[in-house]
C-alpha cells in the first residue's frame, strides 16, 4: 500500500514543478486519463463556471503552445497544504483535497501578492509502484485576476 | 533615428484628427467631466436579464457615472434600476451582487421599499416624523432602464436622455438575427486594470494589434478574407467590423468549431463596439460582452461575459464553454494578451512618464487595419466633452477651448 506521505509528497511535488515551468515533469506525474479543470462559482451570474478545461494531451498542447504567445512572465508560486487523504472510493484511488495559495512575484523587484486562494480536489492512482494523478479539479474563491495568466494553477 | 525632447513633443504629422494627446488618458479633471458628460449621458448596459430570472431578483450594478445601482424585477416581472442609496442617511441598500428581496430593507434603521421604489415602511415614523415626512416623500430614486439587444438590461442616470433605440440607431443591425432567441450568460468575471478605459476600447477598436495574437495571426490573417473585413461607423461614436471565415483548425490543439451560432456562417467574427466602453464580439459559438467600467483616470474594472443560446443542451453548452476557454476567460489565450497589452500601456503613460501622443493614423480604406474606429470614437468623445482629442486643453496656438468638432456621422469621413 502507497504510503500516504508518498501520496502528499505527489501534490507538493507537482505544484513544485509547475512553479518551476517543468511541463514535461508535472506531465510525468500524470496518468494517461488525465485529466484538469480550473472552476469557479460566480453569484453574479448564479452559476458554475469552468474556466479551463484539458486532458493530459490538451494540456500538453497548452504547455507546446505557451511559448508563442505574450505573457506576463511575472513567476508564480503554489502554496499547497494537504488536508484530507481518504482511500475508501469504489475505484480504488484516494481523494485528497488540498488548500491552495497562489503567489505572483513581480520580475522587477521582486514584490510579491497573494494573487489567488483555492483549493486542489486531486485524485491519485495508488494501485501501481508510485502515485499518479488521474484528475485535478482546481476550485477557486479567488474570481478576479487581474490581467489573467497563461499557465494553470 | 532617435528624437530629442523637442521632436518627440512634436505634434504628429497627421490631421488633427488622427492622433491624440496621451493627457486624455492620465488627466484626473478629464476623468471627471468624462463621467458626467459622457458616462452620465449614455446608455450602459449594467447586466443581462438571465442573471435576474425571477420575480424579486436582484443585481448590483456599480455605475461608470459613479452611481451605485440596483437593478430588480418586480412582481409584475418589470426589471426597474434604483440608486442603491437609502435615502435615510445614504447606507448602502443592497450588499449582495445577486439576491432576491420582496422587500428591500436598509440594515441601518430597517426603512423599506417595495420593487417599484416605494418606501413601504419608516420604523417608528410617526413617533418621529410625525406629520412632517411620511414615506410617499422617501421613494427610491428610479433612474431609466430598458432591456433589448440580446436581453442585455441598459440603464440611463439621465432622466432627459432618450430611448435607448435613439441611442443605439443602426449600429447593431448586424447582430440583430443573431441575438433573435433568449439568450444566457455562463461565463462571467472582472479584471481590474491599471489603464484608462478608453485603451480597452480602442484595444476593441482596432485589429492592427492582432500581430500580439498568435491565434489570431495563424487563424486569421494569415486567411483569406482577414483583409477584406471593414469597419462600419454610426453615429454615436458606434462602430462595427464585418466577419470573415476564421480558420480554428489551423491552431495546434483547436478545430473547427461544431456548435457554431444561429445565422452566422462557421467561423464567422462580428465586433461591434458601443460608445463608450461597450463591446458585443460573437465568434462562432459564443457572444462575449465587455464592459468597462472606469474607476478613475488610469484604473479600469472590465466586466466580461460569455453567452450561450438558453435552448442550448448540456453538450452544445459545454462546446461552447471550451471554445470561450480557448482564447477568453482568465486563462485564455487572447485576453490575457489583449489586458497585458493595456496594462503595459497604463505603465508608459501614467502621468509624469512623458508619454505625449497616441497616433491613430493608419488608412487603408476602412479595412481591417485602418484606425478609423478609433477616430470614429475620439470624433464623437470630442463632441460630447466639448475639447479635442489632441489638444484637450487648448494649448496649440489657435485652438479654441472647449470647441466641439462636428457631430460624427459615418465613418467614412472619420
Amino acid at each position: 500500500m502507497i504510503p500516504k506521505q508518498s501520496i502528499d509528497e505527489l501534490i507538493y511535488r507537482s505544484c513544485m514543478r509547475l512553479d518551476a515551468k517543468d511541463f514535461s515533469g508535472f506531465l510525468a506525474l500524470c496518468d494517461p486519463g488525465f485529466r484538469y479543470r480550473v472552476t469557479a462559482f460566480s453569484p453574479e451570474i448564479r452559476k458554475e463556471m469552468i474556466w479551463l478545461e484539458h486532458d493530459k494531451a490538451g494540456l500538453k498542447l497548452l504547455f507546446d503552445n505557451l511559448p508563442r504567445h505574450n505573457s506576463d512572465h511575472s513567476p508564480i508560486t503554489r502554496h499547497v497544504t494537504v488536508y484530507t487523504v481518504e482511500r475508501d472510493g469504489d475505484d480504488g484511488n484516494a481523494r485528497v483535497v488540498s488548500g491552495l495559495q497562489v503567489y505572483r512575484t513581480t520580475l522587477d523587484g521582486g514584490e510579491t501578492t497573494l494573487y489567488a486562494v483555492g483549493k486542489l480536489h486531486d485524485i491519485v492512482k495508488v494501485d501501481g509502484a508510485t502515485p499518479l494523478l488521474v484528475d485535478r479539479s482546481v476550485r477557486l474563491d479567488t474570481r478576479m485576476l487581474g490581467i489573467g495568466y497563461h499557465i494553470p494553477f | 533615428m532617435s528624437r530629442n525632447a523637442i521632436q518627440w513633443h512634436q505634434k504628429p504629422g497627421f490631421p488633427d484628427t488622427h492622433y491624440v494627446d496621451t493627457a486624455i488618458y492620465t488627466d484626473e479633471s478629464l476623468f471627471r467631466e468624462e463621467q458626467a458628460k459622457i458616462f452620465g449621458k449614455c446608455w450602459i448596459i449594467a447586466c443581462h436579464e438571465s442573471e435576474l430570472p425571477s420575480a424579486f431578483d436582484y443585481r448590483t450594478f456599480q455605475h461608470p457615472a459613479g452611481v451605485p445601482l440596483i437593478i430588480v424585477r418586480g412582481e409584475d416581472m418589470k426589471l426597474r434600476a434604483f440608486y442603491n442609496i437609502c435615502p435615510h442617511r445614504g447606507n448602502t441598500l443592497l450588499y449582495d451582487p445577486v439576491g432576491n428581496a420582496k422587500r428591500i430593507t436598509c440594515i441601518f434603521h430597517a426603512w423599506s421599499f417595495d420593487t417599484k421604489g416605494n418606501c413601504t415602511d419608516i420604523s417608528r415614523g410617526k413617533e418621529g416624523y410625525q406629520e412632517r415626512f411620511k414615506c410617499e416623500d422617501a421613494g427610491l430614486r428610479e433612474v431609466k432602464a430598458s432591456i433589448g439587444y440580446g436581453g442585455f438590461v441598459w440603464v440611463n442616470v439621465d432622466d432627459e436622455s432618450g430611448p435607448l433605440q435613439e441611442y443605439i440607431g443602426d449600429a447593431l443591425g448586424m447582430l440583430e438575427e443573431h441575438m433573435s432567441m433568449p439568450l444566457e450568460v455562463f461565463h462571467y468575471h472582472k479584471a481590474v486594470v491599471d489603464t484608462n478605459y478608453k485603451l480597452w476600447h480602442d484595444t476593441n477598436s482596432e485589429f492592427y494589434h492582432d500581430y500580439m495574437h498568435y491565434f489570431n495571426r495563424i487563424t486569421g490573417m494569415l486567411q483569406p478574407g482577414y483583409f477584406d473585413r471593414k469597419y462600419t461607423g454610426y453615429p454615436n461614436g458606434h462602430a462595427s467590423v464585418g466577419s470573415m471565415s476564421v480558420r480554428y483548425d489551423k491552431y495546434e490543439g483547436s478545430k473547427n468549431r461544431s456548435v457554431g451560432w444561429p445565422g452566422l456562417a462557421p467561423g464567422g467574427w462580428i465586433l461591434i463596439d458601443i460608445f463608450p466602453g461597450m463591446t458585443y464580439n460573437l465568434r462562432t459559438s459564443v457572444l462575449r460582452m465587455d464592459t468597462a467600467i472606469p474607476l478613475g483616470p488610469n484604473k479600469v474594472v472590465i466586466e466580461f461575459r460569455g453567452l450561450g443560446l438558453k435552448s442550448d443542451t448540456p453538450a452544445e453548452r459545454a462546446e461552447r464553454i471550451r471554445d470561450h476557454n480557448t482564447i477568453w476567460g482568465p486563462f485564455g489565450r487572447n485576453l490575457h494578451e489583449d489586458l497585458l497589452g493595456v496594462h503595459g500601456q497604463g505603465i508608459a503613460m501614467r502621468e509624469g512618464t512623458d508619454s505625449k501622443w497616441v497616433i491613430h493614423g493608419r488608412e487603408e480604406n476602412m479595412t481591417i487595419h485602418d484606425e478609423g474606429g478609433m477616430r470614429h470614437f475620439y470624433a464623437e468623445w470630442s463632441r460630447r466633452m466639448g475639447r479635442r482629442a489632441n489638444d484637450p486643453f487648448g494649448a496649440s496656438p489657435g485652438a479654441s477651448p472647449g470647441a466641439s468638432p462636428a457631430p460624427a456621422k459615418k465613418l467614412a469621413t472619420a
